[in-house]
């Protein structure tokens, strides 16, 4: 048989037999049908249980730990306050056998309890203990805020603006390399200006030998006329002079051919 | 013919050109050729006296034959004898009679630049002259419409007046210039010209005038627009404010490295004078215009 089934058969055997429970019938006889008392008693332990935890957490020294704790004192307070409006409602029903300083009690009673749930330690307001507790942190919540300001006030003096001394290299690496690209910017800046005078000065000359060019142009093409027409004037003389000279031949032929005929001519005769 | 003595050849044209009973008529063309020959032999044997006579001679043969470029081109020869001689009158006088028939042809440009010629020779022994010539030279230009190719005699005539110290005719004709540059749109030219002029206003210690040339020069558009009218306002500015180190360093820019280099060397002198006093002087000057502005 196992271990559960063991606690199960114990419970069952328990329920079965509660009515001999001597403490129990006492405890609940005490109170009897007061639902009031119950949970009033109820809240009280778990505010003693919630107190008590509390007080581990300011002991302990692992902060996983403290801060785990009292994420859990938190969320115990929190359930606290919900059952409060319940006991409220409770204290102000009439019970039978309660006298009417006692109702009145009762109502002042919630209250003190409510209070004292409040006033159970946990994380946030431990916190601002430690540091010293200033000014009036009157919600946890904001206490966060409120604690990241004033922290900010007393650091900014001391530590916030001080230069690491790896910070303070970078920043004059920064300016000694700004002032270099100053400088390279500067002979650049002068390299171009040059560049742009002997540009422009480019651009008038070649302004100038424009209308140069036009007359050269001009000049050339006339002296081509010129040219071609004497070449054409030179061929045709000598073509003349070439059919002349044809010319002169044949006569030249005629005259031997006259002369040889005369020739012949007296030797016969 | 050529190995024979130039005197001699001289002596043979002399007798060709001369009018007698049995001439009736000088032939010149072979006189020409005579003295010609004769005036290169004498050049050879660097006989100055004898060479620009030659020359003379030739150079009216070539009249006579009415072709004046001949005619011209020879004078140009004699010039450079005489200039070798060092009689500059007659320099002066040679280069102007071949402009003159450099005109005749019709040819502007050669005629300016025989004026150019002469007055480049005479830049060192009669500066006026040279002034003079390169003036006319200018002229000549100009009135051929031909400004673009004046901007050299412009930059010479400058030279010798600031050689001279004539601050004040070097600034005038650095507008003039200007006004030349404008006609042809050469903006850069332009505006180069009038930060020389200010520039030289400013050696003359002159603010006022430096400062009226400058506010007339920024009526021009394309000066008003140009690199160099910041760099003149610039200046112009520092020394409003007697500020040495600033009107050094804007001397020091590349803008103004960019011009004439007699130009530069006065604007590495600037400041001359004391500037503070024209410091006061630019602020009494201010007060006056409110008084101006008060229609009473």
């Amino acid at each position: 048989m196992s271990v559960i089934d063991i606690l199960f058969r114990v419970d069952e055997i328990c329920k079965k037999y509660d009515r001999y429970d001597v403490d129990k019938q006492r405890q609940q006889n005490a109170y009897g049908d007061d639902a009031f008392a119950r949970l009033y008693a109820q809240m009280e332990e778990e505010i003693d249980k919630a107190v008590q935890k509390a007080e581990m957490i300011s002991m302990e020294k692992n902060r996983a730990a403290a801060v785990a704790m009292s994420a859990e004192v938190r969320r115990l307070k929190a359930r606290l306050m919900e059952e409060i409006p319940k006991l409220q409602k409770l204290a102000k029903k009439k019970v039978k056998g309660l006298s009417e300083e006692e109702q009145e009690a009762r109502v002042d009673l919630v209250f003190a309890l409510s209070e004292k749930i409040k006033e159970i330690q946990d994380g946030t307001m431990s916190a601002s203990k430690q540091t010293g507790g200033w000014g009036a942190s009157s919600s946890n919540k904001n206490i966060l805020f409120d604690s990241f300001a004033t922290t900010s006030d007393t650091d900014f003096d001391n530590n916030f603006f001080e230069q690491s001394e790896e910070s303070s290299q970078f920043r004059q690496e920064y300016e000694r390399r700004k002032m270099k690209q100053d400088q390279g910017l500067d002979v650049i800046s002068e390299g171009l200006d040059t560049l742009k005078c002997l540009a422009q000065d480019m651009n008038e000359e070649l302004d100038r030998q424009v209308p140069l060019m036009d007359e050269i142009e001009t000049k050339v093409d006339k002296t081509t006329g010129d040219l071609r027409k004497t070449n054409v004037k030179l061929k045709e003389t000598v073509n003349r002079l070439r059919s002349s000279r044809n010319f002169c031949i044949d006569i030249i032929l005629l005259c031997v051919f006259l002369g040889v005929a005369s020739y012949l001519y007296n030797i016969l005769k | 013919m050529s190995t024979s003595d130039p005197n001699k050849l001289m002596a043979k044209a002399d007798k060709l050109t001369t009018l007698s009973l049995t001439r009736w008529s000088a032939d010149w063309k072979s006189a020409v050729l005579l003295y010609e020959q004769a005036a290169n032999a004498f050049r050879v044997a660097r006989n100055y006296e004898k060479a620009k006579l030659a020359f003379e001679k030739t150079s009216k043969g070539q009249e006579m034959l009415s072709s004046p470029w001949d005619a011209a081109k020879h004078m140009e020869s004699a010039a450079s004898q005489a200039k070798e001689m060092r009689s500059w009158s007659e320099v002066a006088d040679f280069y102007r009679r071949a402009s003159e028939l450099y005109m005749q042809c019709g040819r502007s440009q050669p005629a300016s630049d025989a004026l150019a010629k002469g007055a480049r020779a005479l830049e060192d022994a009669v500066p006026d002259d040279a002034i003079q010539l390169y003036t006319d030279a200018c002229e000549i230009l100009e009135e051929d419409g031909k400004e673009q190719m004046a901007f050299d005699l412009y930059r010479a005539v400058t030279s010798v007046y600031i050689k001279l110290e004539k601050y004040t005719d070097a600034a005038t004709f650095l507008l003039r210039w200007g006004l030349a540059a404008d006609k042809c749109n050469a903006s850069n030219s332009q505006c180069k010209a009038y930060l020389s002029a200010i520039i030289v206003y400013l050696y003359t210690h002159d603010f006022k005038q430096a400062e009226k040339c400058y506010n007339d020069c920024c009526q021009i558009d394309a000066f008003l627009r140009s690199d160099q009218s910041r760099c003149a306002s610039k200046l112009l500015s520092a020394y409003g404010e007697g500020d040495v180190e600033e009107i050094k360093r804007v001397a020091q820019s590349s803008t103004i490295s960019n011009l004439d280099h007699v130009i530069i060397r006065l604007a590495r002198k600037l400041p001359t004078g004391d500037v503070s006093s024209l410091k006061s002087d630019a602020s009494k000057g201010e007060e006056e215009p409110l008084d101006e502005n008060d229609l009473t």
